[in-house]
């Protein structure tokens, strides 16, 4: 957690990395480094192979060719310095909200004291507390998220792997739960991974936005959104980068096959 | 809800709460439909309806059940019949535990013997009597192995079934997560199991009374299978059908006690419904 790198080191490293499903050639070549401390959004159509990417760096499948590395040691199957969110929640039916938070301390074998602090903590943190005896079925997609995020965020990992963690919620929850992201950010800043199809969520949460093309996924561009840290997610829809950002990313979308236009820089300013 | 006395009127709670669960379908229903089909029944038998040497009815067949029990007939061969019951059911439910969960997370194990046990869940049990009691006698250890078949198939079958199923992306979870194998079953696997091993147990005890009986018939003639044939050889049929009465009753009793434990092992599942 406590950087001596102010945050411009790679913590990950994917490279070359390449995936094949059989004969279905599902990422090619893909270069990612993500800095200390780093939000990367990863912004794809369905099918680019986006979740299969997060998958290997959390590595839970292995590549055919290319190396992830983490803090110079490579990857080869999970680690407790990376925890994953999950898009459908990934929760324990049968286990209340606070062993579900507990979960992954319980699997590191930590002491009751600590997992009953850092739950209680984690808890509070994503406004779980009161639910701790509820079983998930009992709260809204948008709790259980927030559950989910707990859970990660109590393991406390260096890197935090978000799988369109926002895709099933309602959009009003999903905004809320975008800036209460940002919020426990900038509290206990990690670095992250955060894989979305929606552009706006790109960009509002990225520090750094990646854009990928499908069949096989390859990195198309990316680009820094420049909006800084302790950002006020209003104001910056409301700016005249984020509108420009956002057409540009838009009209990227639309043709997959041309070349986009170098983004240009004047309007952004 | 009210925890009030209700002083005034004199009925206390619990009565109350009696009553309102009589009203409730599955309680009336039930008492409606077993008052018609007892009381048609007991009317068929008081009208001289039903000839007392091929059938008999309810109050003959309770007067013979309570004649079984004074002269100590019944007890004894219930406590005979019990003995292969409840040491078939302790080696079928263990063994049928750890076969279905062999098969449905190893896959060698699953080749290996799937065949059998898919051949042995169709076949019908009845037939092996005869090679059992040829290999491993008629007495105890004969007619405890025919109720073990009978019970341990529908084990082995639910379990592998719950294990198969297993959640894939929970599986997952519990992979990212770095979890061992053994924390993977405590926190994934066997609650996934719980609730098809309940209903392979409710099936596993209503067959295992039947293969007690089975046993009973065909090996060395003992217990309530005993007591029930003998009588019906001598044509008393009330007294035949009395220790089948009590079969009856002792299925619907395991019954209830298999659903009781489904609702405590699964709190989560019945709080969801609420």
């Amino acid at each position: 957690m406590s950087s001596s790198d102010n945050g411009t080191n790679p913590t990950l490293r994917l490279q070359g990395v390449g995936k094949w499903f059989g004969s279905l050639h599902v990422l090619d070549d893909i270069d990612i480094d993500v800095k200390t401390q780093e939000i990367l959004t990863i912004l794809g159509p369905s099918g680019c192979g986006k979740t299969t990417l997060l998958r290997i760096v959390n590595g839970l499948i292995l590549c055919e060719r290319g190396e992830i590395s983490f803090k110079g040691e490579v990857v080869d199957g999970p680690r407790p310095e990376m925890a994953m969110v999950f898009q459908n929640f990934g929760l324990f039916p049968w286990k209340r909200l606070d062993q579900n938070i507990g979960y992954a301390l319980r699997i590191q074998g930590r002491e009751k004291g600590e997992i009953d602090r850092l739950v209680s903590h984690y808890t509070e943190l994503v406004g779980l507390g009161g639910f701790e005896a509820n079983y998930p079925s009992q709260l809204s997609g948008g709790m259980q998220q927030r559950a989910g995020l707990a859970r990660a965020l109590a393991a406390q990992p260096d890197v935090l792997l978000m799988d369109e963690p926002f895709g099933a919620l309602d959009a009003l929850t999903r905004e809320t739960l975008q800036e209460e992201l940002l919020r426990i950010n900038e509290a206990e800043p990690k670095a992250m991974i955060f894989i979305t199809h929606s552009i706006d969520e790109a960009l509002l949460l990225g520090d750094r936005v990646l854009v990928m093309t499908p069949r096989p996924g390859r990195i198309r561009f990316q680009f820094e959104t420049g909006f800084g840290r302790g950002r006020d997610l209003e104001e910056i829809r409301g700016s005249q980068r984020f509108q420009a950002l956002r057409h540009y990313l838009w009209e990227a979308m639309r043709n997959p096959d041309e070349e986009p236009e170098p983004i240009p820089e004047l309007v952004l300013e | 809800m009210a925890t009030d006395a209700p002083a005034a009127t004199g009925i206390s709670t619990d009565e109350r709460a009696f009553w309102e669960r009589i009203k409730e379908p599955a309680v009336y229903v039930r008492l409606i439909s077993l008052f018609v089909v007892i009381g048609g029944w007991e009317l068929m038998g008081q009208t001289g309806n039903i000839d007392p040497v091929t059938f008999s009815y309810p109050s003959a067949i309770c007067v013979a059940f309570w004649d079984l029990i004074a002269s100590g007939q019944m007890v004894s061969a219930a406590y005979e019949s019990s003995q292969i019951l409840v040491a078939g059911l302790l080696i079928a439910i263990p063994l049928g535990i750890v076969l279905g969960i062999l098969m449905g997370r190893f896959q060698i194990f699953e080749y290996a013997v799937d065949t059998y046990v898919f051949a042995l869940y169709a076949t019908p049990v009845v037939a092996l009597a005869f090679p059992i009691a040829m290999v491993l006698g008629v007495d105890f250890v004969g007619k405890t192995t025919i109720v073990v078949f009978f019970a341990i198939m529908p084990i082995i079958v639910n379990v592998y079934h719950g294990v198969r199923n297993v959640d894939l992306s929970l599986l997952e979870v519990t992979r990212s997560f770095c979890s061992t194998e053994g924390q993977r079953w405590r926190d994934l696997i066997f609650p996934s199991v719980v609730p098809y091993l309940v209903a392979g147990l409710g099936l596993a005890c209503g067959r295992a009374l039947v293969g007690m009986v089975v046993a009973e018939f065909l090996m060395s003639i003992s217990g309530l299978g005993a007591l029930s044939q003998d009588y019906i050889a001598d044509l008393e049929l009330d007294k035949g059908l009395a220790p089948v009465v009590l079969l009856m009753v002792v299925g619907i009793a395991l019954t209830k006690v298999v659903n009781i434990c489904e609702t405590k092992f699964s709190s989560w599942r019945v709080r969801q419904e609420s």
